[in-house]
């Protein structure tokens, strides 16, 4: 097995304690920094592939996810600047009202996995704040909206209406999901893209950003 | 959970056949269907008179270590006979097992003790000259005893298995609460400690049994019990196994019981 397909391995298996070792001896080995990472992003995204058609659990995805996390620490040093952001920068966010954050974790887990840097403002997310956060980061290129209840999804279509308005909308694109929402509800209240799934989104998030 | 397969025991009739006959390949069709099911230890006890132990035991152990790397449970109610057998492992096991009883220590922790021997482990069965103790109280005093002894001789606690001696429920007046009393006390006192059980004995004497033996272990692993003596192959067993253990919080991330139900370990058979 090639120091490469090693990396990969371990990261689809999520083991965290040896991806560092792996990383570092396929850097010791001569392999380029960005070819590690993409490595790593490839084999999270058979991760994703295989959760959104269920063949693995959620705990699976999250040890994958920590083991990515390890894996860039080693090589974070390695890459230019220092950062492992190749992709760009993704705001992320439970909208107003809505305390629920597994599934936007998720979301936002599989977004750095593909190689975003993401700014989670957290949950109970004002649409203002959300409009702070892109101004404090001009060179942002997603915002990711979550919303798990019904009576919630008002608050998101507010949200968005407010970010619509904004003069920076042309620079960003609007994701949003969550239990609820539909591409349909997507459309009506002029979001860019809905995701069904974690792996579907950072999925997305990739094609929106190139 | 440090698993101690029970299936090879002179006790049960179809093996106690297979003895009597040196029938070879039923001993190691049963040891290598353990260490399949994720066995920690083979226990290996030969149910024959003490004048013919040594010999059947060696003759057993060799079946054994013919098919899996899993170290023995040399498993003698004489400690004589255990000084003897442990000789026939080619790697550390554990030693089935000492008390409180006569000089059964004095025996083994001498071997334990020895730097050759430092991979040995022990059961120790809190009874003594006077039997099982009635209540819990005394049953830990054999305990204190017990650890005396192993401090004396250098016996670390996480090389020691306690049996708190589990009896049957159908006579029991106060269900497990002696058992339950006993592995805690232990736990606290011994946080590396082992504590393990024969879990089937709980159930003698009552129908579905099974239903009593899953429901002893996950009380007794609640108070502390990290091994037990039971039928790795037993798939609700050793399903209950896993899921306790990530519902203890010891299982990061439940990895150990998906790892299980994707090696086809627990669950329904595919």
């Amino acid at each position: 097995m090639s120091k490469l397909e090693e990396v990969s391995v371990l990261i689809t298996k999520g083991k965290a304690k040896l991806i560092g070792a792996a990383v570092q001896e396929a850097l010791d080995d001569g392999c380029e920094a960005t070819a590690v990472l993409d490595t790593m992003i490839d084999a999270m995204g058979v991760v994703g592939e295989q959760f959104k058609n269920n063949e693995i659990f959620v705990p699976e995805m999250l040890v994958a996810a920590r083991a990515m996390k390890k894996g860039v620490e080693v090589l974070k040093p390695h890459l230019s600047g220092g950062s492992a952001s190749v992709a760009g920068k993704v705001i992320i966010g439970t909208v107003a009202g809505d305390l629920h954050d597994i599934g936007k974790n998720l979301v936002a887990m599989m977004i750095e996995s593909a190689g975003f840097e993401v700014i989670d403002l957290g949950v109970d997310v004002p649409a203002d704040k959300f409009v702070e956060a892109v101004r404090e980061n001009p060179d942002v290129k997603i915002v990711g909206l979550s919303a798990l209840l019904t009576t919630t999804m008002p608050a998101m279509k507010n949200t968005v209406e407010v970010l619509n308005a904004a003069d920076f909308r042309g620079s960003i694109k609007v994701m949003v999901g969550g239990a609820p929402i539909t591409q349909e509800f997507a459309d009506e209240i002029g979001a860019d893209a809905y995701t069904a799934d974690a792996a579907s989104a950072a999925q997305k998030a990739k094609e929106l950003a190139a | 959970m440090i698993i101690i397969g029970e299936k090879i025991n002179g006790s049960i009739p179809s093996v106690a056949e297979a003895i009597a006959n040196r029938d070879a390949e039923f001993i190691k069709d049963r040891a290598r269907k353990q260490a399949e099911a994720n066995a920690t230890f083979i226990d290996c006890c030969a149910s024959v008179p003490e004048e013919q132990e040594v010999e059947t035991l060696k003759w057993m152990i060799e079946c054994i270590q013919e098919v899996t790397d899993l170290p023995i449970s040399v498993d003698s109610p004489s400690a004589d006979v255990l000084v003897e057998a442990y000789k026939f492992c080619k790697r550390p096991g554990l030693f089935n097992s000492v008390s409180g009883e006569g000089d059964k220590i004095d025996k083994i922790f001498p071997i334990m003790a020895k730097e050759e021997n430092k991979g040995w482990q022990v059961i120790a069965l809190l009874s003594d000259d006077s039997g099982i103790p009635k209540c819990a109280a005394d049953r830990l005093r054999v305990f204190g005893n017990i650890m005396a002894k192993a401090k004396e001789y250098g016996i670390a606690p996480s090389r020691i298995h306690i049996d708190p001696l589990v009896e049957m429920l159908c006579t029991s007046e106060d269900g497990i609460a002696t058992n339950i009393e006993v592995i805690s006390t232990v736990r606290k006192q011994y946080p590396d400690i082992h504590i393990t059980a024969a879990v089937s004995n709980i159930s003698f004497n009552l129908p579905v049994r099974k239903l009593i033996n899953l429901g002893f272990l996950v009380l007794a692993m609640n108070a502390g019990l990290d091994s037990g003596i039971l039928d790795p192959t037993n798939r609700d067993m050793l399903g209950l196994i896993y899921a306790t253990e990530a519902l203890l919080g010891e299982d990061d991330y439940c990895m150990e019981y998906i790892g299980a139900y994707r090696e086809g370990l627990i669950g329904p058979k595919k």
